[in-house]
C-alpha cells in the first residue's frame, strides 16, 4: 500500500514532495490508450536551476530560489504578515467572513476530495486533495496567528513553518483550478477553492509572487496596453475591421459594428481574446444584434473592449483596478448594461466580485450574455433553421457562469432549439466538471505547464466529451459548445493534445455561432469543421 | 533569462524560446533559428512573405495578426501556413520573425 502523504510532510526538504510515475494517472479509454503511460515531460534541469521546483516536477509560478537562510527567513516572516492581513477586516474585508468560516469548521470528511478532478485523475495523489493545501494553512494559522496556537497545534495536528513549505503552498495553490466543486458539495459549507485563492492572494499582494502570464502579461499588461493580449486601441479597431469583413461575406450583406455609441442600450464587452483567436464568436455576436435590432456598442478606450479581469484568480488590488475601469468606461458611454460576452470568469469579476466596490453611478446593471441570447433566441423576431445544426452538440458548463452564478438553463433552452443532436453531459449544470483550463491554467504554459494541464487538470473533461459522444461513429464531426474564452482554449489544446480532432472528430467553438449557424437567411455557414463548412 | 546561440550569436529568450530583446532580430537569427521549429532545409521565399509581414504588423500595432488575417492577405491557406511552420503560425512562424510570445487569453 502506498504510503500517504501528511500535511506536514509540506515542510520536509526533498527534491519533489510528489511524483507523477507512468500509469498513475486514472487510464483513458481506446483510441487513447497510447497516452496512458505518459507523464509531464521532465523540468530541464539547467533551465529550472534558480527556480523552486520541489512540490511535483512541474512549475506555474516559478519563484527564484532565495540565495541564503536570511533571504529565506525574511520571506518567511513576510508570508506570516500577508497571512495575518488575511484575517484582518481592514486588509481583507471582502473574503475575511468566507475565510474564517472554511478555516474554523473543516471536518475533515473527505467528501471534498473525491469531488475534485485533478485528485481523482491524478490517480489520487495526496498533495492535490482540496483539503490537504488548506489543512497546511490551516495548520500555519492555527500555530502562529491564533491565541495559544503553540499549545493548540500539539494536539489539533503541527507543522513546521520554513522556506520549503512556502514555496511549495505557493505552486500547490496553482494545483486548483478554483473550480469549486469542492465547495459546492462540502456538507458544511467550507470552501476550499476560496483558501487555494486567498492563498494566492496572499503570495501576490505580500510577496509579489504570481505566474507571469496573470500578472505582468496579464493584468499589468492589460492596465498598460488595454488588453492582456497586448492589444491598444489601434489594435483592436484593426482586427474588428478585418471581422467585420469576413462576417459580411458570410451575411452576404452590410454588418454594421458600432464602436464608442454613447447612451446605446448595450455595451458588449469581449474577452480580447476571442477578437484574436475565436473572430467569428465577436462577429456572431454583431451578426446577430443586428439581426435582432439592438441598441449596442462596442468601447475602443483602453480596457474597454477586454473584459478579461485576471486579478479575479490571484489579486483583489489587481481586479479592483480593472473592474473600476470597466465600469467607469460605461458609466462615460451613459449605456443602460453592460453585456458581458462568452468569457465565464470575466462574468464573475464585474458581476458579482465587482459589485461591492462599485457604488453609486458606477453600479451600472450588469447581464451575462447567455441571458441576451436567450432573449434573442426565443423572442420570436428572428427564424432559426435547425436542421443546418445538424451534427452532434454537447455542452460544456463554464464553472464560473454556471456554479458560481447559477446561470444553468439560458444556454440549454437556446440549445434545445436550435441543435437537434444536443446532449448533455454526465453530470452537468451546477456539478459539471472544469475544462482543467480555470483559473488561469488555459493560458500559462511556461516550461512544462501544459502537460502537467492536459494530463491532469483536463483529463475529466476530456472523458466527459469522449463520453457524451461514444454512440456517435467516429467520422462524424462533433461540436463541444463552451461559452468561454478561457475554456475554448484548454478544450482547443486537449483535442491538440491528444489528436482528438482526427481520432474522434471533435470540434469546439461558442454557443452564439450555433445561433448564427442556424439563423435563416444566411447564406453561407459561420461553423466549419476544419476546411469543410457544416452546411452547404 | 535563457539564451541561445545562433550562428555564432548569443540571444536572450524566454522559457519558450521567444526571443526576448526584440531589437537584436535579424534575417541569420530567423535562418538559424528554422531547424528547431522543424523547418528542412533554408527558409524559402514564402516563408520569408510570412515573416515580413509579421514583422510589418507587430511594428504596426504591437501586436502578432490574427491567424486568418495572414492567411487573406497573403493568400495563402491554414493547410500551407502549417507545411510552411509545421509548428504553428503562432509559436514557429511568430518566434523566426522575433515577435515576443503571445498573451492573453488566446
Amino acid at each position: 500500500m502506498k504510503s500517504l502523504l501528511k500535511p506536514a510532510d509540506i515542510s520536509v526538504p526533498s527534491d519533489s514532495l510528489c511524483r507523477i510515475e507512468p500509469g498513475d494517472l486514472v487510464p483513458l479509454p481506446a483510441p487513447y490508450d497510447d497516452f496512458n503511460s505518459r507523464v509531464p515531460a521532465p523540468l530541464k534541469a539547467d533551465r529550472v536551476k534558480n527556480l523552486e521546483t520541489s512540490l511535483d516536477d512541474t512549475v506555474a509560478v516559478c519563484i527564484p530560489r532565495p540565495q541564503t537562510k536570511e533571504e529565506e527567513d525574511a520571506l518567511v516572516l513576510k508570508f506570516l504578515s500577508g497571512l495575518k492581513k488575511l484575517f484582518e477586516k481592514e486588509n481583507n474585508w471582502t473574503f475575511l467572513q468566507q475565510l474564517t468560516l472554511s478555516m474554523e469548521h473543516c471536518a475533515r470528511c473527505q467528501t471534498c476530495s473525491s469531488a475534485c478532478p485533478v485528485f481523482e485523475m491524478s490517480g489520487g495523489k495526496d498533495i492535490y486533495r482540496p483539503i490537504f493545501r488548506s489543512e497546511v494553512l490551516r495548520r500555519i494559522y492555527r500555530k502562529y496567528l491564533k491565541p495559544g496556537g503553540k499549545w493548540l497545534s500539539k494536539v489539533q495536528g503541527d507543522i513546521d513553518l520554513n522556506w520549503t513549505a512556502i514555496a511549495r503552498l505557493a505552486e500547490l495553490s496553482y494545483r486548483c483550478s478554483l473550480c469549486r466543486r469542492c465547495a459546492a458539495v462540502c456538507p458544511i459549507g467550507v470552501d476550499n477553492g476560496l483558501i487555494a485563492h486567498e492563498i494566492r492572494k496572499l503570495f501576490s499582494q505580500e510577496l509579489g509572487f504570481a505566474p507571469k502570464e496573470l500578472h505582468e502579461k496579464g493584468t499589468v499588461l492589460h492596465l498598460r496596453s488595454g488588453s492582456s493580449t497586448g492589444m491598444n486601441p489601434p489594435a483592436a479597431k484593426d482586427s474588428v475591421e478585418f471581422i467585420q469583413e469576413e462576417m459580411e461575406e458570410i451575411a452576404g450583406g452590410p454588418v454594421a459594428i458600432p464602436w464608442d455609441v454613447e447612451g446605446a442600450d448595450i455595451l458588449l464587452i469581449h474577452n480580447a481574446g476571442e477578437i484574436l483567436a475565436w473572430p467569428e464568436n465577436v462577429g456572431a455576436f454583431a451578426i446577430l444584434f443586428q439581426a435582432a435590432g439592438l441598441s449596442w456598442t462596442l468601447s475602443s478606450e483602453a480596457a474597454g473592449y477586454d473584459a478579461v479581469n485576471y486579478g479575479l484568480w490571484y489579486d483583489d488590488v489587481q481586479l479592483a483596478r480593472v473592474a473600476l475601469r470597466h465600469a467607469d468606461i460605461a458609466r462615460r458611454l451613459k449605456v443602460k448594461k453592460i453585456v458581458l460576452g462568452e468569457c465565464g470568469h470575466a462574468h464573475k469579476a464585474l458581476t458579482v466580485v465587482a459589485d461591492r466596490i462599485l457604488t453609486g453611478d458606477l453600479n451600472i446593471p450588469r447581464e451575462s450574455a447567455l441571458v441576451t441570447l436567450e432573449k434573442i433566441v426565443t423572442g420570436g423576431k428572428l427564424k432559426f433553421n435547425p436542421e443546418k445544426n445538424n451534427f452532434p452538440v454537447t455542452l460544456h458548463d463554464p464553472c464560473n457562469v454556471v456554479r458560481s452564478m447559477g446561470i444553468v438553463e439560458p444556454q440549454r433552452r437556446i440549445l434545445r432549439k436550435i441543435a437537434p443532436r444536443f446532449r448533455e453531459m454526465t453530470p452537468h449544470g451546477v456539478e459539471n466538471y472544469c475544462c482543467g483550463g480555470g483559473s488561469g491554467f488555459a493560458i500559462m504554459s511556461g516550461y512544462n505547464f501544459a502537460d502537467w494541464r492536459n494530463l491532469v487538470s483536463s483529463r475529466k473533461k476530456f472523458v466527459q466529451i469522449l463520453n457524451a459522444f461514444e454512440n456517435e461513429p467516429q467520422d462524424v464531426p462533433k461540436y463541444v459548445c463552451a461559452p468561454c474564452s478561457n475554456c475554448k482554449g484548454a478544450i482547443r489544446d486537449m483535442i491538440h493534445f491528444y489528436d482528438a480532432e482526427a481520432r474522434s472528430g471533435l470540434y469546439y467553438g461558442g454557443l452564439v455561432e450555433l445561433i448564427v449557424n442556424a439563423l435563416e437567411g444566411m447564406p453561407k455557414p459561420i461553423i466549419r469543421f476544419g476546411e469543410k463548412p457544416s452546411w452547404e | 533569462m535563457p539564451q541561445i546561440e545562433l550562428a555564432g550569436k548569443i540571444y536572450e529568450v524566454d522559457e519558450d524560446g521567444f526571443l526576448q530583446e526584440l531589437d537584436k532580430w535579424n534575417e541569420e537569427f530567423a535562418e538559424a533559428y528554422a531547424s528547431a521549429e522543424e523547418i528542412e532545409g533554408k527558409l524559402t521565399e514564402e516563408h520569408w512573405r510570412v515573416i515580413n509581414y509579421l514583422r510589418d504588423y507587430f511594428q504596426q500595432f504591437g501586436i502578432a495578426p490574427m491567424i486568418r488575417k495572414i492567411c487573406k492577405d497573403l493568400k495563402i491557406d491554414m493547410k500551407k501556413l502549417y507545411e510552411l511552420f509545421p509548428t504553428g503560425p503562432a509559436k514557429g512562424a511568430c518566434k523566426l520573425a522575433g515577435l515576443s510570445k503571445p498573451t492573453g487569453c488566446v
